[in-house]
This record gives structure tokens, C-alpha cells and sequence, in this order.
């Protein structure tokens, strides 16, 4: 190599070098920013650290006088099923319920996880978790303080599930990227303060937000891209491997806790249950074969002639007054269960 | 496989090094491969359609060497297979559609064709790509080729495969016939143009991308929210598009390719002539020397002349999608250029000063991308119909605070246009100016920009990736 390539490769080395350890400044920087370096999250490989709510100790510490032998988790679609007291008294097992409106997969995962496994509940033998169809692997990440009540300072094992979903393979060097670099606590301080470059005021941008962007002011979802959407949804197999379903089979399997997986109906039809689709169907068959696999029990409601469109409310909601008649179904049917 | 990937950069790696490794043949084979994996990352399937078309191409090519007095024959059956490969997968909903629709106006019911065909990505710019080595053979312009794995490797070229620039068959393949060197200062220039690349596609394209994407969302939004809105997708289209350009330029410089220029800073084009010499330049050269001048360009009277402009515009619209937004975006712009020909410049003494004329080209262009981008023709009808005398105070102040954000997060991308305007050659055109020797100084610069352009994705890259916007196309 003549004398003249080789400078030429020094500078191309200079380039690519300098790309790679300028960035290591945002460190310096996060340092002299008062505050900067304090943030933290449970989330850190995909989430920017925020100040986050606090852990629910109160709901832990009555879960532990409680000390039921059952629990029940699921989102309103639990709530509207099971009576935890009526189905205490007709099972004869002590049940509490954990239901948390709206609550995704991952959030039923850290109630497991916090308030049961982690929570001395020394009776607990069994878990019930009320899902909709596809709702155990496909709703995976979740944006924002949702998790932040039932979540620990350290949650690991969620934190390399979503960054799987995210980031895929690579997503130890994401982590590792972050660690290094600290480019997200930079981030935290420096978006919010360019949003607000523009902006006389915070409100001004929080309306933007809330008022002009709000839901009711956006276009109609086009229904046309749905079926290709669910087809590429509904690949079970390709799907649960970046879920937090075998999290949480797996923290039962550790904890001696039976697991039943309960899928609830949606609303039906005049004459007879909802329409389901092949793609969904499919899906169904695998998560079964897989949850049972595991150990876990399965039900599925769809069909059931005892839920026909007259004892629904609203939407996928049952009638408050079934209740009652639903708890007490769930306690004979899954008799088994409640050994 | 797209750029702003882990996957990619990986891919990146392992290829380069392998690639400087082996003979000028036995690297285009690995180019070959390399491109057909780098295609197929996503959908296997897609390859094959890739290989077809070259497969049909270079068979047309040879039988027009072999058979001159059927050339022509050759000719149309090269154009017949890609207009009908891209006729089927990007136009066979939308002719259906249209069929439909107007056979419902009279009174027939068609039947309901439900074939849901999904658009290959960049089938729109290898095909192109291919079809310009026929007919440049045709017209004598290039010789057949007889190794078909050079071939191959020049239609299927992954660094440009997906959103171009379109090469020509004169320009690109020579350089996989010819023996390539690794050169240390053309690949630290690329280097700095790749990541300017990805700060603009990460940090400027999706962050307003965003903004415009929620504006497009909205049912019906206010006058001074909408042209915030459009005023991000024109920084967006810009940014992205451009930077798909610079890195596809960048990669291919580190294994020894000359990809041209696709972007002289459009945007501080002073009339629509100008804009399209500056706008997705291999795009419109390719429809002025394969469609425009080949309709009689304008040597066959005024009337003539406006007709092929138009037919011009008019294709050059559907090309970009189907659906009768992009049409009327054509012919808008085909109408600008016919009034531009029409009033022709003035003396230099009554000519309105430039930065005027660059503002009124940019307002233009803005109001063609809201055609643009505006996919629904009762939702643009309605856009149009929008005063700025109807608004509320939020959404005046709201469209202003967007509007501003946009324009902070475009800087950079001013600033590297003005420069380039000004001063001279700016990151991406430096790409073509490689110095033979090191000037420390410059490298210094070269290196603090990268450091500080990488730092910048690192922490403001927008949480939302968005695809390039030309991979639908």
C-alpha cells in the first residue's frame, strides 16, 4: 500500500471512527443537565425514561390479608362475568378478582407476576384469565404509564419480550447501543424542549394534541384493509414467540399455579354466536393446542347457548344482572379447575 | 430489507467484505446474490418477478442482435412483458374498479372481482430500469450484452433496486463490466453521505412525516392545519426521497459504483421547467427520452408540443400509483409547465427577483402535493374549498405551531440546499468531486459532522418509522 493510500484509509478510519465515538458526548451532556441522568425506567431496551407512577402497595397488601386460593384477571370482560364473591361461595374456594378496564396482556402478566408470585399470597393454586380471540399474542407493546401500577423497578423478561416484538433479532444491540451511548435519557429532556420551540405556551401544544388530533375528529377506519390485516395477525406460530404468553406460562409453571385460559364470546348475532373467520378459527386450534400443551386449561365460550344476544349490554359486555348466573356456570363447568 | 436496519447493516458488512475479496466476475455474481437475498428479505416471491423480467429482457436484447430485422418484434414483446407485469400488479384493481364504476352509472353489474393483488416493491423503478437496456439496444445506443449475470446484476443492483435512481444501461452496466477498485477517499465521502442520508430519513422525513400523516388523518381539518399539514409532507417527500437517494448512491460507492444525482434542491427551483431539471431527475429524463421525445417532442408544432407534455405528465402521474389523484397531480403539473411556456421569462431588467420566484415555485408545489397526497377526491375537493377566513383561534394558532415545528425540523435540510445553491457542492454532490488527496482539514469536517449527525439519530430519530414513501410506488 503506497504512502498516499494510506492516508487516504487513516481519514476513511477518522470518519468512521468519529460517527462512533462523538455520539458517546450525549453522556457528557446527560451529565450536566441537572436531572438528565436521574430518569429511569422498568422498560429501558424500548421505552424513553419518565418519572412513572408508583407501584399499587395498597392493592398488594389487601390481596395478602385476603389470601385467596383463586384469582380471576382479566380486563372489563372479566369484570362482567365473574362475581368473585358468588363464585367463592359456590365453588367453595376463596377468589379474588383482578381486573384492571382496558388492561392489556402485558398488564395481566405484572399481576401475575407482582401481586400474585411476588406478593407472599401463600394459598394461591389456581388463575383464570378472561381473553378475546386474538387478544393473548397480538396485543403486545404497550405505550406510556399503563404498566407502571403493577410494575416493578426491574421487569427484564417483559423488557426482552417487547424488545423482541420491537427491535427483532438485534435487539441486544439496541440494549446495548442504549447503554452505552444513553442517547434515550438525552431524549427525555431534549424532544419535549424542541415540541415546545414552536409553541408560546405547553397548552397550546397539549391542545394540538387533545383537541385538534383527538379521535373523534379522525377519519373513519377504512374496514376494506381488515381481513389482510388479521390474516398476517393470526399466524399463531409466528406470533408467540414474541408474546407475553410464555411468560406467562412459564411463571406459573415455576410457582406450582394452574392456569385456565377462558375466551369469552363477543356479541353475537340475532341468530346465533359472531361471525368468525377461518384465519381466527386456525388461531384458536393452535393457541389451544399450545396452552393445554403447557398444562394450562382452556375455554372457549363461543357458541355457548346460554349467551345469546339478549343477555348482552353493550358491546362484548354481558348484562350486569348475568353475573351472578355466569359465575356460578363458570364454577360447575370448570369444577376440575377448582380442586 | 430497508436501509435504517440492523439487518441491513449486517448485510452491508458481510457482503463488502467478501465482495473486495473476490475477482471483478466472481464480485458481480456476489452482486447478484446479494440483491436477489436483499429483495426477497421480506417476500420470497418477489425475486421472481425480478428474474422474469430480466430473464425476458435479456433474451429481447439478444434476439434483436441476432435478428436485426425483427428488432422490433423484440422491442414490443421486452415493453408488452414489463408494462404487463406492472400493469397487473399495480393497475388490474384499480382498471377493475373503474370498470365497475362506470359500468354501474349505466346500469350493468359487473361482477365483483375480488383479487387482491399486492404491489411488489420498486417493480415500478426495475422495470423501468430494464426496459431502457431494450430499447437503448433497439436504438443502438448500447450493444446486447451476451453475459447475463452482468445483466442480471444491473437490473437487480439492491443499493438503487426499490426506490432508484433509475439507471441507464449505457451508464450502469459498463461499470459491472469493467474492473473496480477500493477507493479508501470515495468510500469516506459516502460514508458521510449515507449518514446524511439516514438524518434526514430518521430525524427530518419521519418526524414531520408524522405530522402529516395525522393531518391526512383528520375528517375535516382547518384551513391553517391543512397547509401545515401539506407543508410537512413536502419537507417529508423531500427528505425521505432524497435520502433514499444518498444512501443508495453512498452503499454504492463503497463497492465502486457511480450512481447519478437524483435531487438538485428542487425546492429552490425558480419555475415548473426548472423544478422538474431538480425533481427525481432520473425519473424525468426517463420519461423525456422514452415517451416525450419519442411522441415528437416539440418538433412537431406548439399544439403537438402541448399535447405530448401533457400525455407526459399524464403517465408520469399514473406511474407514481393507481388512483386518479396521481393523474390529476400529473396533469397539474403539466399544466404548470404549459402556462410557464406560454409567459415566458422576461428581460433580465423585469425580472421579478429570484427568492420571489423560488417562494411562488415552492407554493406550487406545495398545492401539487396536496393533490399529491390526498387520495381521496371528495376529500380533496373539500380541501380546496377551505378559507382561511373560516377558522377557530385553535386552529390557526395550531396550524402555526405546526408549521413551525416542520420548518425547525427541516433546517438541516435548508441549509445543505442553500449551500449546495451558493457556495457549492454540498454532501451529496460532493459524492461525484472526490479529492485525490487528504486536506486534514476537510476530513475534520467530514468527521465532526458525522459524529454530530449520528449523535442526532441516536436522540431525535422519530418513535414512529415509517416506510420510504416511494417503496409504494
Amino acid at each position: 500500500m503506497s504512502s498516499a493510500s494510506r492516508t487516504q484509509a487513516l481519514s476513511l478510519g477518522v470518519v468512521i471512527a468519529a460517527a462512533a465515538v462523538l455520539p458517546l458526548g450525549l453522556r457528557v451532556v446527560n451529565a450536566v443537565i441537572p436531572g438528565a441522568a436521574a430518569r429511569s425506567s422498568y422498560l429501558p431496551t424500548v421505552e424513553t425514561p419518565r418519572p412513572r407512577e408508583p407501584f399499587d402497595e395498597t392493592a398488594a397488601s389487601a390481596l395478602r390479608e385476603a389470601q385467596p386460593e383463586f384469582i380471576i384477571i382479566g380486563d372489563s370482560m372479566a369484570g362482567v362475568r365473574i362475581d368473585p364473591r358468588h363464585l367463592s361461595r359456590v365453588s367453595g374456594r376463596s377468589v379474588a378478582g383482578l381486573y384492571q378496564q382496558g388492561s392489556p396482556v402485558a398488564f395481566w402478566y405484572l399481576q401475575l407476576k407482582n401481586m400474585v408470585v411476588g406478593n407472599s399470597l401463600t394459598k394461591v393454586r389456581g388463575a383464570a384469565l378472561f381473553f378475546r380471540d386474538d387478544q393473548l399474542t397480538t396485543q403486545v407493546e404497550v405505550n406510556g404509564p399503563v404498566l407502571d401500577r403493577v410494575a416493578r423497578d426491574r421487569e427484564p423478561e417483559l423488557d426482552r419480550v417487547f424488545a423482541a416484538h420491537r427491535l427483532g433479532r438485534f435487539s441486544d444491540v439496541h440494549r446495548a447501543a442504549r447503554a452505552v451511548y444513553q442517547f434515550d435519557l438525552t431524549r427525555a429532556w431534549l424532544e419535549p424542549k424542541i415540541l415546545r420551540v414552536p409553541a408560546p405556551s405547553a397548552d397550546l401544544v397539549n391542545a394540538v394534541n387533545n383537541e385538534i388530533f383527538a379521535l373523534d375528529k379522525l377519519r373513519a377506519f377504512e374496514a376494506a384493509d381488515l381481513p389482510q390485516a388479521e390474516e398476517s395477525f393470526l399466524d399463531f406460530d409466528a406470533r408467540v414467540g414474541r408474546s407475553v404468553l410464555p411468560l406467562i406460562l412459564d411463571l406459573a409453571e415455576q410457582s406450582n399455579i394452574r392456569l385456565a385460559f377462558v375466551r369469552v364470546q363477543r356479541r353475537p348475532t340475532p341468530t346465533g354466536p359472531p361471525p368468525q373467520s377461518e384465519a381466527l378459527t386456525r388461531y384458536l386450534e393452535r393457541l389451544q393446542a399450545y396452552v393445554t400443551a403447557r398444562g394450562a386449561y382452556y375455554h372457549d365460550d363461543y357458541g355457548d347457548p346460554n349467551q345469546p344476544l339478549d343477555v348482552y349490554a353493550d358491546g362484548d359486555h354481558l348484562r350486569s344482572d348475568q353475573r351472578l348466573a355466569y359465575s356460578e356456570r363458570f364454577a360447575k363447568q370448570h369444577a376440575a379447575f377448582f380442586q | 430489507m430497508i436501509f435504517h436496519s440492523l439487518d441491513f447493516f449486517a448485510f452491508f458488512i458481510v457482503t463488502l467484505a467478501v465482495y473486495w475479496l473476490l475477482p471483478a466476475r466472481a464480485q458481480n455474481v456476489l452482486l447478484l446474490v446479494a440483491s436477489y437475498v436483499f429483495y426477497g428479505w421480506v417476500h420470497a416471491w418477489w425475486p421472481v418477478l425480478l428474474f422474469a423480467t430480466t430473464f425476458v429482457d435479456y433474451w429481447a436484447a439478444r434476439g434483436m442482435a441476432a435478428m436485426p430485422e425483427r428488432r422490433k418484434l423484440w422491442l414490443w414483446l421486452s415493453i408488452g412483458s414489463n408494462v404487463g407485469l406492472l400493469g397487473f400488479y399495480k393497475y388490474f384493481g384499480f382498471f377493475v374498479e373503474n370498470v365497475a364504476a362506470v359500468g354501474a352509472t349505466i346500469g350493468w353489474n359487473t361482477p365483483e372481482i375480488a383479487l387482491r393483488v399486492m404491489l411488489p416493491a420498486g417493480i415500478s423503478f426495475y422495470t423501468f430500469q430494464s426496459m431502457s437496456y431494450t430499447i437503448d439496444v433497439y436504438r443502438g445506443h448500447a450493444p446486447a450484452r451476451t453475459r447475463f449475470i452482468d445483466v442480471a446484476a444491473f437490473v437487480s443492483f439492491f443499493p438503487h433496486l426499490v426506490a432508484g435512481p433509475i439507471m441507464r444501461a449505457t451508464n450502469l452496466l459498463p461499470q459491472f463490466e469493467r474492473a473496480r477498485r477500493f477507493d479508501p477517499a470515495a468510500a469516506r465521502d459516502a460514508t458521510l453521505v449515507i449518514v446524511f442520508g439516514l438524518f434526514k430519513k430518521l430525524v427530518v422525513a419521519d418526524n414531520v412525516g408524522v405530522i402529516a400523516n395525522k393531518v391526512f388523518a383528520l375528517e375535516s381539518p382547518e384551513f391553517f392545519v391543512l397547509w401545515a399539514g401539506v407543508f410537512a409532507f413536502a419537507i417529508q417527500i423531500y427528505a425521505d426521497f432524497s435520502a433514499y437517494t444518498d444512501i443508495a448512491r453512498g452503499v454504492a460507492k463503497w463497492y465502486g459504483f457511480d450512481l447519478i444525482q437524483n435531487f438538485e434542491r428542487p425546492y429552490l427551483a425558480t419555475g415548473p421547467a426548472d423544478f422538474w431539471r431538480r425533481w427525481n431527475i432520473s425519473l424525468s429524463t426517463w420519461f423525456r427520452d422514452y415517451l416525450y421525445i419519442p411522441l415528437g417532442g416539440s418538433r412537431r408544432g406548439k399544439w403537438r408540443e402541448a399535447c405530448n407534455i401533457m400525455i407526459t405528465f399524464l403517465v408520469s402521474g399514473l406511474w407514481h400509483g393507481a388512483s386518479w389523484n396521481y393523474v390529476l397531480w400529473g396533469a397539474y403539473h403539466g399544466v404548470l409547465l404549459l402556462i410557464a411556456r406560454l409567459f415566458p421569462s422576461p428581460g433580465p431588467r423585469t425580472q421579478v427577483p429570484r427568492p420571489v420566484r423560488v417562494f411562488a415555485m415552492f407554493v406550487l408545489t406545495c398545492f401539487g402535493w396536496l393533490i399529491f397526497r390526498e387520495t381521496e377526491i371528495a376529500q380533496l375537493q373539500r380541501h380546496v374549498q377551505l378559507s382561511p377566513w373560516d377558522t377557530t383561534a385553535l386552529g390557526r394558532s395550531a396550524g402555526l405551531y405546526l408549521f413551525l415545528l416542520v420548518a425547525l425540523y427541516s433546517i438541516p435540510l435548508w441549509i445543505h440546499d442553500v449551500w449546495g445553491e451558493l457556495k457549492g457542492p454540498n454532501l451529496s454532490e460532493a459524492l461525484d468531486r472526490t479529492e485525490p488527496s487528504v486536506r486534514w482539514p476537510r476530513v475534520a469536517t467530514q468527521a465532526a459532522l458525522c459524529g454530530v449527525m449520528v449523535a442526532a439519530i441516536l436522540t431525535l430519530r422519530s418513535q414512529t418509522a415509517l416506510d420510504f414513501i416511494y417503496f409504494a410506488f
